[in-house]
This record gives structure tokens, C-alpha cells and sequence, in this order.
């Protein structure tokens, strides 16, 4: 840090005087000055040492390319309130997970969206192209799938040689079961084991058919409209309903809903499954979930307002049917936000004026998912049992899932090895990889994932302003190399925001930038840099 | 009497006034050094408004004098909010937690003074035969072993190796009981209280060991042992009785600032066995900037070492004549 400091404070004395120089000569265009160093933002060893490592070996090719790089390792908190909120930095690297409603294009896409570059925004780089953004708002209208297709490859045809952001790799979640208890998994991008179907599709091969899930991670609550954690939903998804559900190969299938049609441009009808129960009994019909839905509208729970963003109001149009009237048209609508919000029991939440503060033991959590709310104790355990009544009920082998929640990865191993649970819920550490893969009982599988790791340059900024300087840097950054050594070969090189594994909607024909150093000086050449004697990068 | 009761009240006060500094202290420093509790939530993809609006009920929009002394008011009244995590009373967790964590961490240390404090007498008797050497070598050894090390290594051998005992958590499952009391009073509680007990036992041996060996020497010296001797006491008793009473009151001292700290949990104990305890749940609410937990996690903390070196003063005084309330 103290380095970073006194370089920073030499470069101000060096520009300073550089400019005292030029000044007293009365110089003119032809002086050339020193590249501003730049300060590379990532998160600290002990928190990932995986970007903490590109950092240092992407800051090694940029100083051979003639720029003064400080890598600055920042607490994680911290690094996404500077990149986010303050955007005070030059380039970071972070990461955006691959959450199975981000494989519908839409969110990836957003971060490049100018509208998103204020504070705050999912676009800190500032990236800013007006073309960029019309394409975006037809693409979020269009409800033909190919003509969305179109426009979504046009859309990264059209960022990529900008290089605004460098989309470092897509990290494979490497997890692990015992195939000595349980078989049946069939994996999900993005979500490895603890799918919504991984507990569908478990059968047991031993003794005990309830299955027993193991991770790091617990809910933060399972309060459905207070929750704001990945995993606070991973569990309860599990005991209530959508009316849609996305297949492992992410294809919308009717799941509470027996079809879904679209009546105009801004009213999407749902027709429910017939005979449907919640836990307690009562029946489950469209005024629950029509009442759910404007719940969600009424109790303003952030967490899913991307969803809600273009509905007005939904309506039951007899027992059996839902009209959702739209503000404007949404292609998502279909896809994704009638696959993430859950039915409620509308008897139950409409005696309950403010949802938020509720206290734990007062949340209510009856469903009507294939598996119903056991209970929860905080940093020990979970249970679910399986809801007989449920129409897929004959489809699930396993009698429940219990849930033990580790301190760290090296407990759930532990558990993992000794048969105390028979599946990970969240990826291995490298070091325990190569140990599970050796064990007898366990098979370690491999699922790519749609989340990305990405080093964002701050285009507000120079030397970032400049596409050519972006261009370069990208050449530079030797990403073949950091998913060969940081990840073992266990990922893949990054394209684009949008990843190759979800394969229609990513465009595999753009520039790749492939590492390249004399490409990139070539660029640097071309757009007007040179270099001193000491082989520092002047303009 | 009277010079004792002041010297109560004055005590109580004292430690009134240190817990209100360390409250202050941990508010601000908690805001002015965590990131913002609603930072995390950026990932999730909430928009600068969502997240304010989050802020607002958190109360956190108010002006921090403002937030300051409903913080403090709150507090007086019993009161520690509501956890910007589990929303949920931050009273309930800590409660809960602190009661995992001393569930652990008494018998770990009744176990290191009822073992270590007799063997330092023993030892500082013995001393400088080949049982004091090898005692103060392993009371050193385990007090510098890094606790998750010989904790790893405790559930190498006895937990995958030969399988004797579990590694982690406190009860097998699927389990019933949800009480606190239905929690502990099981043999598979027992069970799994063995290891992760010993682990810190171990680490705790060392210190009443050697204060207990060193102070004796030092008592040994004293007329009153001469004067015992001359009497023509056994030896037995000179160590037990006289010696060793006298020898005591440095390990007391250091026997209520370990319980004291102990309420905090052995954090490294605790991720290595996946106890819940609570110093697993202070990590995690400073990772996530849930002020009010932390806030009161600390505090609860600071309460105990204060309230256990009132009362070790005043043991001192049954233990020692010659200490007077003054």
C-alpha cells in the first residue's frame, strides 16, 4: 500500500512538472507525456485467491506493454461499494454469479446499457452507446424468440469491439455426491446440484432415502417477501410453486401453470393445474395467485422488482384463471418472472399488513411445493419432507432433504467424506477436488456456469477513454493462461457477457481478442502512442 | 461493612460507565469502518433506489446522532433491535448462541483448571525431575499449537480415521428436541461435545499449569511453610493445604478473564467443528455490516469480562484476608 502511494504522489510530481515543462516551452502538440499508471482494483487472497492472482498476472502483461499497473487487493464489501456505488476506480475485477433467471439475456445485457451507469447502476464502467440501447429495448419487447435472437447477437456484435470490459473466464462449479446413497443428479448450469430438480430427481442407492445436502451458505430468512439471498430462495423454491419451471436445460416448463398464452401485447393468461392443495390443505386455486402477485406489487420487497418492473396488476378471471396485464410488452415476462415468483396462500399472507417485519416464528411457510417446510435452525440445520399430495409426488423417490450447514468448505468435505451428507451444495475448493476424485464413493462433476468474472475498465477515465487503450489492454490479458493455471482447467476462456453455455443466445463469431502482445502494441502504435527510452507507454 | 457496600456501588458504577463508552465506541466504529450493510446486495442486482428504500428501514437514512441515541436509548431498555441479516431480534440469536458457545466453552475450561491447576502443584513439588520438564513441555506445546491445527488433527484421527466421534455440530440428525435444555442433556450431545471440549481444554491446559507451578515455587520460600515444616506436617498437606491455597489466587485471576473472553467462543473452535456458536456468528455479522448484531455481540462480550473481574475482586477478599475493600 505504502508502495502504491509514493508511486501515486511520484506520478503527481512527474505530470506536475511534465506540465511545468511544457508550459515554460510553450510546446506544442508534439510533446508527448506518460500514459496515467492505473490502479487494478480486485478482492483480497484470502477472499478469492483466484482474481487476487489474475490481477497480478494481467498487471505483469500490462507493464510489459509500457503502463505503470498497481494492483490494489480490496476487501469485498468494500471493492463493490467503490465500483458500484462511488465508482472510484480506473479497472476491477469482480464477478456477476450465474443465477438461473440471468440465462435469459436481459440482466448480462442491462450492465451494458448506458441507462445503468449512474451511481449505483449495474454499468459502473460507463460504457455509453446510443445504438447499444435502442437495440436493447427492442430486444426486451420482442416476443418472437428468434427475432430476439437476432437482435441479442447484434447487441454483443456491436459492444465487443469497444472492449469496454474484458470478460476474464466462466468458472465450472466442481461439486461432488456419494454415489454410494444417492444417483439420478442430472446437473444445471449455474446451480451444480442444488438445482430446484436435484432433490426431484435424487434416488437412493443405499439405506437412507432421505437426501442430505451440505454447504457453507445458509438463508439469511425465509421470509418470501424479506429474503435477499441466493440462498434464502435455493431452500424455499423447494417448498412453494411457480407457475413455471425451468427445465435443467433452462426451458420454461408449465409447472403450477398448465399453459400459458399470450392474449395481446400486454396480457399474458395463465390457465392453472386443476385439483392443486397447499400444506394445510386448502385448495389452491387463481385467486391465490392473483392475490400473490399484487402482494408482490403492494409490499414492495426489492428483491423481485426486476420481475414485477412491467406488471400492472394480476386478475383472476375464474377459478382456474389469471390474466396478467402488462404496462408494456416484455419478452422476460413469460420466461422468467413466471418462473421465479412463488404462490403464496392467500388466506394466510392477506391477514399480514407489513410482511418485512415479521420475526422468524411468525413467518408463515406453508406452500404448495413438492416438498413441504420442516424446519430451520439457524447455523445448524434444515429439513423439508416430501408433500404427497403434490401433483409430481410419484415422480420423487427420496422422503424428504435435511440440510446441514457447515461452517466453511473444509467441514462440508469432511461430512462429504465420512457419508454425514451425500451431496455439496456449493462448489469444492481446488485442493479438495483432487482428494474427492480419488475417493471410491464420490463422483466429482464438472457444470459450466453462466456467471462471469469480468475486469471492467472505467471508461469515465483516462487512459480508458481512449478504445484503442481498451483494445490493447485486452490483447494483453492472457486469459487462456488464467483458466489453464488459476482454475486448472476448469472453465472456460470468456467471450462475452453472454456465455457459451447457454448457447441460444450467445454469439460465438465476435472478436475474441486472443492473447496477442504484439497486436496489442500494434494497436497502441496505430492509434498514436509511443514509447521512451525506458519503454514507458507515451501519448 | 459499610466501606464494603460503597465499595460495591462503586464498582457497579464504574463498570456502568465502561459499558457506555464501549457502546459508543462500537456504534460509530461499526459505521465508520464496515461498508454499507446493503453493499452485498449490489450482486443480486437491486438499483441504488431499492437498495435506499432497504436503507430507510433499516433507519439507517437517519442522521447518525439521531440513530445514536435511539441505539442507546434501546439499549437501557433492554432492547438490542432487529438484525439487518436474519431480521430478526438480535436478543433471541444472542441468546441462543451465547448459550452453544458456553455449552462448549465451560467444561473445555473446568476441565483445563480442575486438570491444570493440581498438576502445577504437583510439578512445582517434582520440580526439576523429568515429570516437570515433560509437563511444562506439553502445557507450552499446546498452548502454541494453533488451535485449528491440533482441532484438524483431533478429527483426522478420531473422527475419519477411526471414527470414534463426530466433527461437526452439536447433535446427529435427524434430530427433535428444539429446546436448549432437551438440546444438551443427551448422550449425543456428549458425544459430540468430546472433541471440540478437548481441543480447547488442551489449549487452555498450559496457563493454570504453569502460573499454579511458578507461584507455588514462590510460596515455598515463605516462613509459613518453614513454620508448617517445623510442625512436622506431612508434606502432602503442606502442598494442598497451605501451599497451595496461597499459590491460588493468580490463577483465579486468570481463571475469570478466560471465562470472561470465553463468551466471544474460540471462533477457530467453532469453524473447525461447525459449532454455532457465537463467535461464528460475530465473524459473520461484521462480514455482512449487520450493525445491530454486532454491535451487541461486542457489547455482550465487554459485559462479561467486566461483570467477572467485579466478582473476582471480591473473591479475592474470601480467598485473601489481607485483600480489604478499600
Amino acid at each position: 500500500m505504502k508502495i502504491f502511494v509514493e508511486s501515486r504522489f511520484k506520478r503527481t510530481l512527474l505530470a506536475s512538472a511534465m506540465g511545468l515543462a511544457a508550459a515554460s516551452l510553450g510546446a506544442q502538440a508534439l510533446a508527448q507525456e506518460a500514459v496515467p499508471s492505473i490502479d487494478l482494483m480486485t478482492t483480497t487472497e484470502s477472499y478469492d485467491p483466484i482474481r487476487y492472482e489474475a490481477a497480478f498476472m494481467i498487471a505483469e502483461r500490462w507493464e510489459e506493454l509500457g503502463f505503470e499497473v498497481n494492483v490494489q487487493p480490496t476487501e469485498f464489501s468494500t471493492a463493490l461499494e467503490r465500483f458500484y456505488d462511488q465508482q472510484d476506480f480506473d479497472a476491477t475485477i469482480l464477478g456477476w454469479s450465474g443465477r438461473t433467471d440471468r440465462l435469459d439475456p436481459q440482466f448480462f445485457l442491462s450492465t451494458l446499457d448506458s441507462r445503468q451507469a449512474n451511481p449505483g447502476g449495474n454499468n459502473p464502467g460507463g460504457y455509453d452507446n446510443p445504438d447499444f440501447d435502442a437495440l436493447f429495448d427492442q430486444q426486451s419487447q420482442a416476443f418472437d424468440p428468434d427475432e430476439r435472437q437476432r437482435l441479442v447477437m447484434e447487441m454483443q456484435e456491436l459492444y465487443k469491439p469497444d472492449a469496454p470490459l474484458v470478460v476474464l473466464f466462466h468458472r465450472d462449479e466442481v461439486v461432488a455426491y456419494n454415489h454410494e446413497a444417492f444417483g439420478g443428479f442430472e446437473p444445471m448450469a449455474g446451480e451444480g446440484l442444488y438445482s430446484e430438480w436435484g432433490p426431484m430427481e435424487a434416488t437412493p442407492v443405499g439405506d437412507r432415502s432421505t437426501l442430505r445436502i451440505g454447504g457453507p451458505q445458509e438463508p439469511d430468512n425465509l421470509n418470501p417477501l424479506a429474503s435477499t439471498s441466493v440462498w434464502g430462495w435455493k431452500w424455499m423454491r423447494l417448498y412453494y410453486d411457480r407457475l413455471v419451471r425451468l427445465s435443467a436445460d433452462v426451458e420454461p416448463l408449465p409447472w403450477a401453470a398448465e399453459e400459458v398464452d399470450q392474449v395481446d401485447d400486454t396480457t399474458v393468461a395463465v390457465t392453472l393445474r386443476e385439483g392443486m392443495t397447499f400444506h394445510d390443505g386448502e385448495p389452491l386455486t387463481a385467486d391465490d395467485v392473483a392475490f400473490t402477485w399484487n402482494y408482490y406489487l403492494d409490499q414492495d420487497y426489492s428483491y423481485f422488482n426486476s420481475y414485477l418492473a412491467a406488471l400492472d396488476n394480476a386478475e383472476a378471471v375464474d377459478e382456474y384463471t389469471v390474466h396478467f396485464h402488462l404496462s408494456e410488452p416484455s419478452a422476460s415476462f413469460a420466461s422468467i418472472s413466471l418462473s421465479q415468483i412463488p404462490i403464496l396462500p392467500g388466506h394466510i399472507w392477506s391477514e399480514i399488513d407489513d410482511a418485512s417485519t415479521l420475526s422468524p416464528d411468525e413467518v408463515p411457510t406453508v406452500g404448495s411445493g413438492p416438498f413441504q417446510y420442516e424446519r430451520f435452525d439457524r447455523g445448524e440445520f434444515m429439513a423439508i419432507s416430501k408433500f404427497d399430495d403434490h401433483f409430481h409426488a410419484d415422480e420423487i423417490a427420496v422422503d424428504g432433504v435435511e440440510f446441514i450447514i457447515y461452517a466453511d468448505m473444509e467441514g462440508v468435505y469432511t461430512g462429504l467424506q465420512t457419508g454425514e451428507i451425500d451431496v455439496t451444495a456449493w462448489r469444492m475448493e481446488p485442493g479438495q477436488i483432487s482428494l474427492a476424485e480419488s475417493e471410491d464413493h464420490l463422483t466429482v462433476v464438472n457444470v459450466p456456469d453462466f456467471g462471469y468474472f469480468h475486469m471492467t475498465y472505467n471508461l469515465r477515465r483516462a487512459p480508458f477513454d481512449d478504445r484503442a487503450v481498451r483494445r490493447a489492454l485486452t490483447m494483453a490479458s492472457d486469459r487462456e493462461r488464467m483458466v489453464n493455471v488459476l482454475l486448472d482447467g476448469r472453465g472456460e476462456v470468456g467471450s462475452s457477457v453472454i456465455a457459451p453455455v447457454n448457447t441460444f443466445w450467445h454469439e460465438a463469431f465476435i472478436e475474441r481478442f486472443d492473447f496477442d502482445m504484439d497486436a496489442a502494441r500494434a494497436e497502441l502504435e496505430e492509434a498514436g502512442y509511443s514509447w521512451d527510452e525506458d519503454g514507458r507507454l507515451m501519448r | 461493612m459499610s466501606s464494603r457496600r460503597s465499595y460495591l456501588i462503586r464498582r457497579v458504577l464504574h463498570g456502568f460507565m465502561a459499558l457506555f463508552i464501549i457502546a459508543t465506541l462500537l456504534f460509530f466504529l461499526f459505521r465508520l469502518g464496515l461498508p454499507d450493510p446493503t453493499a452485498a446486495l449490489i450482486t443480486e442486482g437491486l438499483t441504488p433506489e431499492e437498495r435506499e428504500r432497504i436503507r430507510a428501514s433499516f433507519g439507517l437514512d437517519r442522521p447518525i446522532w439521531e440513530q445514536y441515541f435511539i441505539y442507546l436509548a434501546n439499549i437501557v431498555q433492554g432492547d438490542f433491535g432487529y438484525s439487518f441479516h436474519y431480521r430478526a431480534p438480535v436478543a433471541d440469536i444472542i441468546w441462543e448462541r451465547l448459550g452453544n458457545t458456553m455449552i462448549l466453552m465451560l467444561p473445555a475450561i473446568v476441565l483445563a483448571y480442575g486438570v491444570g491447576a493440581p498438576l502445577g502443584a504437583w510439578l512445582s513439588w517434582r520440580r526439576g525431575s523429568r515429570a516437570d520438564t515433560s509437563g511444562i513441555f506439553v502445557g507450552l506445546m499446546f498452548r502454541s499449537a494453533p488451535m485449528f491445527w491440533t482441532g484438524m488433527i483431533a478429527i483426522l484421527i478420531f473422527g475419519i480415521g477411526l471414527g470414534w466421534l463426530p466433527t461437526s455440530g452439536m447433535r446427529t440428525l435427524p434430530y427433535e428436541a428444539s429446546g436448549f435444555f432437551d438440546k444438551i442433556f443427551t448422550l449425543d450431545f456428549l458425544h459430540h461435545l468430546i472433541l471440540p471440549a478437548l481441543v480447547v481444554a488442551l489449549y487452555y491446559l498450559g496457563s493454570p499449569l504453569l502460573i499454579m507451578r511458578n507461584t507455588m515455587l514462590e510460596v515455598y520460600g515463605e516462613d509459613f511453610i518453614e513454620m508448617a515444616r517445623a510442625k512436622g506436617l506431612p508434606e502432602r498437606r503442606i502442598l494442598y493445604a497451605h501451599a497451595a491455597r496461597n499459590a491460588l489466587l493468580p490463577v483465579v485471576t486468570q481463571l475469570a478473564v478466560t471465562i470472561g473472553l470465553a463468551a466471544g467462543g474460540q471462533v477457530v473452535v467453532e469453524v473447525v467443528f461447525s459449532w454455532p456458536g457465537l463467535g461464528r456468528e460475530i465473524l459473520n455479522s461484521v462480514r455482512t455490516s449487520d450493525f445491530p448484531l454486532a454491535q451487541a455481540s461486542f457489547l455482550v462480550m465487554a459485559a462479561f469480562v467486566i461483570t467477572l473481574n467485579l466478582l473476582v475482586d471480591i473473591l479475592y477478599t474470601m480467598l485473601d484476608p489481607r485483600v480489604s475493600f478499600k
